[in-house]
């Protein structure tokens, strides 16, 4: 009888555990299925927002409607994402129609409203499309989020500052791009692009003086994306005046050697004997770029540098000299008193070789 | 474009991203063009393998499957192509990119993002009759 109870009670416990099993299999089916309507819902909604939308936009671009669709507010992110997208691919006149848009369709109100969304990716749309619409009314809340610790939000914030207005953006930003070690310098000159080559330089550069050598090494090196010569100002009075690290040193040089303006070659010069192997590299690499006859004999000077890296960069250099002809080269291959110096000459002289025996390519007929 | 001809100039438009095509297709047609469009590079090879000449082509150069510059080659491999004029249209800035492009048979190049009016001008510019 006792035992007919123990196993009564077994059964029990089994088929308990048993439905269990079966309740949470069934609940997590329906979860998944549950997750899956809303994923397929949210998927339609989006379509047909897009569908609605799309040729509305591109319409825009040449004028905007009289009458436009009603927008309805869960709609709204999805049609931001959609009037980003065709703000972005654009230039010109074309930019205004589209913010007429936004305006009609409140989108400049939703925009502030998401500033203060819990999502990230959400106030990254609204400052993009605020920078977009040049919102004046967000600009301390702008200069806020320019401190973030977040480098995204910080970096998205400065493009919508000088969206809005770059001559006041910029000595809010100076100091901040000296400081921020997380920001790109690809990404910093790519903000500038928008309000100018030459405002850009001359911004970097003035960051990068103040910044700290690592910062600034890497700012100075990315200035030559710009296109501009307006940085050079700031650098030469900080190589006159100052006492920059051997890390600016060798990026000033290196941006000279990029810029190649002849009132910098001095500078390079003076800097081939430096005693720190880096500043004699990028002093060499740049006197290939920009150096005059007069600089060939410092060039030979460095192939007996004791640094390997020196060497063989002042050995590209002098390949590198306009006047440079693959005879010259041999003759001055033979006439130097290393081997090692010599080793760095061939592979120099092999290119210019093949430079010289290859035929020019030939344009298109059509062209 | 001749307007005392009721001729449609046609352009092969070859771009991958959805909203870029929807937007260049409404300029194109506005610009009374007729419009034949390829979604990936792959596409774009069997399009200039099937379809009458069009009169100017619009590539881009980012491209699924196979790149601008590598649908470009393959048009100008064709000698039935060789005169049609393609104009490259792509983010990608960079002057190396833009002469390969140019050296590889582009006849232009235009950066995105691209000024609409900017864009029809230019290809308007092919097709006009001393071109």
């Amino acid at each position: 009888m006792l035992a007919l109870n123990h196993s009564d009670l077994t059964l029990r416990l089994g088929s308990i555990a048993v439905l269990c099993i079966y309740s949470a299999v069934i609940l997590l089916l329906s979860g998944i299925l549950l997750l899956r309507f809303i994923r397929l819902a949210k998927e339609r909604r989006r379509r047909k927002v897009t569908e609605i939308w799309r040729p509305l936009l591109a319409q825009c671009v040449v004028e905007v409607p009289e009458t436009l669709p009603a927008l309805k507010p869960r709609d709204h992110l999805i049609f931001l994402y959609l009037w980003n997208h065709y703000y972005e691919s654009i230039r010109g006149d074309a930019r205004t129609q589209l913010n007429e848009l936004a305006r009609r369709t409140k989108t400049d109100q939703f925009a502030k409203q998401l500033l203060r969304a819990r999502h990230l990716r959400r106030r990254l749309l609204a400052i993009v499309t605020l920078g977009h619409l040049q919102e004046r009314s967000i600009w301390n809340e702008l200069a806020t989020m320019l401190q973030a610790d977040n480098a995204f939000l910080s970096l998205v914030s400065a493009k919508a500052l000088l969206s809005i207005e770059a001559q006041t953006a910029i000595p809010l930003l100076i100091p901040v791009i000296s400081r921020r070690k997380d920001w790109s310098p690809i990404k910093v000159v790519a903000m500038f692009g928008t309000v100018g080559a030459d405002i850009a330089a001359d911004t970097i550069a003035k960051a990068a003086c103040q910044a700290s050598p690592e910062i600034g090494a890497r700012l100075i090196r990315h200035l030559a994306a710009t296109q501009s010569q307006q940085g050079l100002p700031p650098l030469r009075a900080l190589m006159r005046e100052g006492t920059p690290s051997d890390d600016i040193l060798a990026a000033c040089l290196f941006l000279f050697g990029e810029c190649s303006d002849p009132r910098d070659v001095a500078t390079v010069r003076a800097h081939i004997s430096h005693p720190t192997w880096y500043v004699r590299l990028q002093a060499a690499s740049a006197l290939g770029k920009m150096g005059v006859e007069e600089d060939e004999p410092l060039l030979i000077t460095l192939l007996d540098d004791e640094h390997w890296w020196v060497r063989y960069r002042a050995a590209e250099a002098l390949s590198n000299l306009p006047w440079m002809t693959a005879e010259r080269m041999t003759h001055l291959c033979g006439a130097l008193s290393t081997i090692e110096s010599q080793e760095h000459m061939l592979p120099f002289m092999a290119q210019s070789n093949v430079r010289k025996t290859r035929p020019l390519p030939t344009a298109p007929p059509h062209l | 474009m001749d307007p005392t001809t009721n001729h449609k100039p046609t352009v092969l438009m070859v771009e991958d991203e959805e909203d870029t095509a929807s937007l260049l297709k409404f300029l194109l047609e506005r610009a009374s063009y007729e419009v034949v469009h390829a979604k990936d590079g792959r596409q774009a090879q069997e399009l200039v393998d099937t379809i009458p000449l069009p009169d100017i082509v619009l590539l881009d150069v980012m491209l699924p499957f196979l790149s601008g510059l590598q649908v470009l080659a393959y048009i100008r491999g064709n000698a039935a192509w060789e005169k049609v004029p393609i104009v490259m249209l792509t983010a990608d800035g960079s002057e190396h990119d833009i002469k390969r492009a140019l050296e590889s048979g582009a006849n232009d190049y235009m950066l995105k993002p691209f000024n609409p009016r900017e864009l029809t001008s230019r290809l308007n510019r092919f097709l006009a009759p001393a071109a």
